[in-house]
């Protein structure tokens, strides 16, 4: 009993430590939380500042892997038998209906949840540089955005895969924007499609960047994002705790010296990071920041799991390159660039430029560019670092609002509004009836 | 050593650590091509896209869609033409949509009796009965495709890969 006591407490002690020594041992001793650092501040902790939302889009990503494992060993990437098997998945394996809901669902809330995370760092000035040495919050701000764009890639290759006619379709129109990209649009389209029409070269090309190289892609930068978040010494409002600390005149806080004989050219090395007083602000990162990431892990899967319940996951019909449905939808993340390549094509007399290129690539492109660019081109002062809607950045937080009012707009009008033809419907009116296929 | 390093300028050190990256480098690029390259498909198992549609006489006065082809057979009288049914937008395929009352419209100067349009179901682009588009984002009217008689069987014959002129007729 003693013994298994004793093994017990060997596993467990760094989840609760028992003084504040033990704590600062644990994340030492422990490899999954060496990445963490000692202490945190309270401020970081605080669901109203960050809304969690980063924790949360990794938990969601965590859950699409596990639950995309089992889907893999039911799901036959042919085009044969790839819709029948989605559909196995849903009717004839045990709790098939409910993994595949989870996976539908947490694609779906990942990509909700990164959006809203990008929108939370802007309108938090969090990508700008605090005071410390050696911060490049902007070089997270852009890992950040190819982590978006990995996201929304992931489930675009994801909803190819049951083969049903929102798959065909959505492919159909996907590839047809990238190859309106200028000089290199048909080869892309070529290499995308593995040919030239979409067929068992696509699939198993789609299959195999949603299940490696894009997860990969993922992982990575997901890393690599962590880690930056360390060097820049943790979330943005420690910038602010920090600076309100100087503004106080208060006795410089307690700093540490540590030697590192070996490892620096001189004797000591001084710890500039600890500009916020430990004992008044911080709190040991165990138990303090991994009860609450476990808590917000119980809460999203607790969500999920709930969601798949109530929310029927969907199968249209099997993939018919004879028959568009109509209305054709892409799925409502999509839906604001449906309406912008609906709506982009530009006559200037006899020449006409294709709203492909326009809403499909070039305005997207644009936004992009500007959105990765941005911490560079923003000159409002150290101030405002991790401050809510600071009064520094008031017309560039507006602008940036704006644009997402009008993206979620889109969305809405493409979502709600669009009926058959594409033609515009008020969700009172009732939609004609359409004859079948022909 | 030293005297080696003095007279070439370069030592035998550096030499080889240029050697080796430089190896590693070409090896990675190499690989890298051969896998992009293996990627690029040198057979395709697509369907010809020439392709015989049937006789003359199957097909009545008017469009016929051919669903598999993605394209219209428009007859009209003893004239023959092939509309693709591919929206020049994003690749959708239109539908025809037959008119209740013919409606008289321009197309390039010229005054038309139209009895059908073909309707886009993607982004709803609009197209005339010639495959002229009016409405919508499509950006230009939708393909017209070669039409020839097969000379072993009189078989009408289409080939999606050679697109001619909207004026284009094959008089049977």
């Amino acid at each position: 009993m003693a013994a298994q006591n004793k093994i017990w407490r060997q596993l467990t002690w760094t989840w609760k430590p028992a003084s504040d020594r033990d704590a600062g041992d644990s994340v030492v001793r422990n490899l999954l939380l060496h990445w963490f650092p000692a202490k945190v501040t309270i401020g970081s902790l605080s669901f109203r500042y960050s809304f969690w939302l980063g924790t949360i889009s990794a938990v969601l990503f965590g859950v699409l892997c596990i639950t995309g494992l089992p889907l893999m060993f039911l799901y036959v990437p042919s085009v044969e038998r790839a819709y029948q098997s989605v559909k196995d998945i849903e009717f004839v394996v045990s709790f098939g209906w409910f993994i595949r809901a989870l996976h539908r669902l947490a694609a779906h809330l990942m990509v909700a949840v990164v959006f809203l995370h990008m929108v939370r760092v802007f309108l938090a000035g969090a990508y700008k540089n605090g005071t410390a040495a050696n911060q490049a919050r902007p070089v997270n701000w852009v890992i950040g955005i190819l982590l978006m764009l990995a996201t929304f890639f992931l489930s675009f290759t994801g909803y190819l895969l049951p083969w049903d006619q929102l798959a065909y379709w959505a492919v159909t129109v996907g590839t047809n924007i990238a190859s309106a990209a200028p000089l290199v649009g048909d080869k892309i389209r070529f290499l995308l499609l593995g040919g030239n029409q979409i067929e068992q070269n696509t699939l198993l090309r789609f299959y195999v960047l949603h299940c490696f190289f894009l997860p990969a892609f993922v992982l990575f930068l997901f890393m690599w994002h962590m880690w930056r978040v360390r060097k820049d010494g943790g979330l943005a409002c420690v910038d602010k705790l920090s600076l309100e600390q100087k503004r106080q005149n208060l006795p410089p806080v307690k700093s540490k010296t540590y030697s590192l004989l070996g490892i620096t050219k001189g004797r000591t090395v001084h710890v500039e990071t600890a500009l916020v007083d430990e004992d008044e602000h911080t709190v040991s990162s165990s138990p303090f920041l991994t009860r609450r990431i476990l808590l917000v892990m119980l809460g999203t899967v607790a969500v999920i799991c709930l969601l798949a319940l109530l929310v029927a996951t969907p199968l249209e019909e099997a993939a018919n390159p004879r028959v568009t449905p109509n209305p054709a939808k892409a799925p409502w993340y999509f839906l604001w660039l449906q309406e912008l390549v609906t709506d982009t094509t530009i006559k200037l007399g006899d020449f006409t430029i294709n709203g492909a290129l326009i809403g499909g690539i070039l305005v997207p492109g644009v936004l992009i560019v500007l959105l990765a660019v941005w911490p560079w081109l923003d000159k409002s002062p150290v101030q405002a670092v991790g401050v809510w809607f600071a009064a520094d950045r008031r017309r560039q937080n507006l602008v940036f609002l704006g644009i997402v009012l009008l993206v979620l707009a889109l969305t809405v009008v493409g979502t709600f509004l669009r009926g058959p033809y594409w033609r515009f419907f008020w969700p009172w009116e009732a939609w004609p009836e359409m004859p079948a296929p022909f | 050593m030293k005297s080696q390093t003095q007279a070439s300028g370069v030592s035998r050190r550096s030499w080889f650590h240029k050697l080796g990256i430089g190896g590693l480098l070409a090896g990675v690029t190499g690989m890298g091509y051969a896998f992009v390259r293996a990627l690029v498909p040198n057979v395709l198992y697509e369907e010809p896209q020439r392709f015989k549609a049937g006789t003359p006489g199957q097909f009545p006065e008017g469009a016929t869609f051919l669903e598999d082809r993605r394209v219209f057979i428009v007859r009209e009288q003893n004239t023959f033409h092939a509309i693709s049914a591919v929206c020049t937008h994003l690749g959708c395929t239109v539908k025809m949509v037959t008119l209740n009352q013919p409606k008289r419209v321009a197309i390039g100067g010229r005054e038309v009796e139209e009895t059908r349009e073909f309707h886009c179901p993607c982004h709803g682009s609009k197209y005339y009965g010639d495959g002229t588009n009016f409405a919508g984002p499509a950006p230009k009217p939708l393909a017209c495709y070669r039409v020839e008689l097969a000379p072993e069987d009189g078989q009408l014959t289409v080939n999606l890969d050679e697109p001619v002129s909207r004026s284009f007729r094959l008089t049977v």
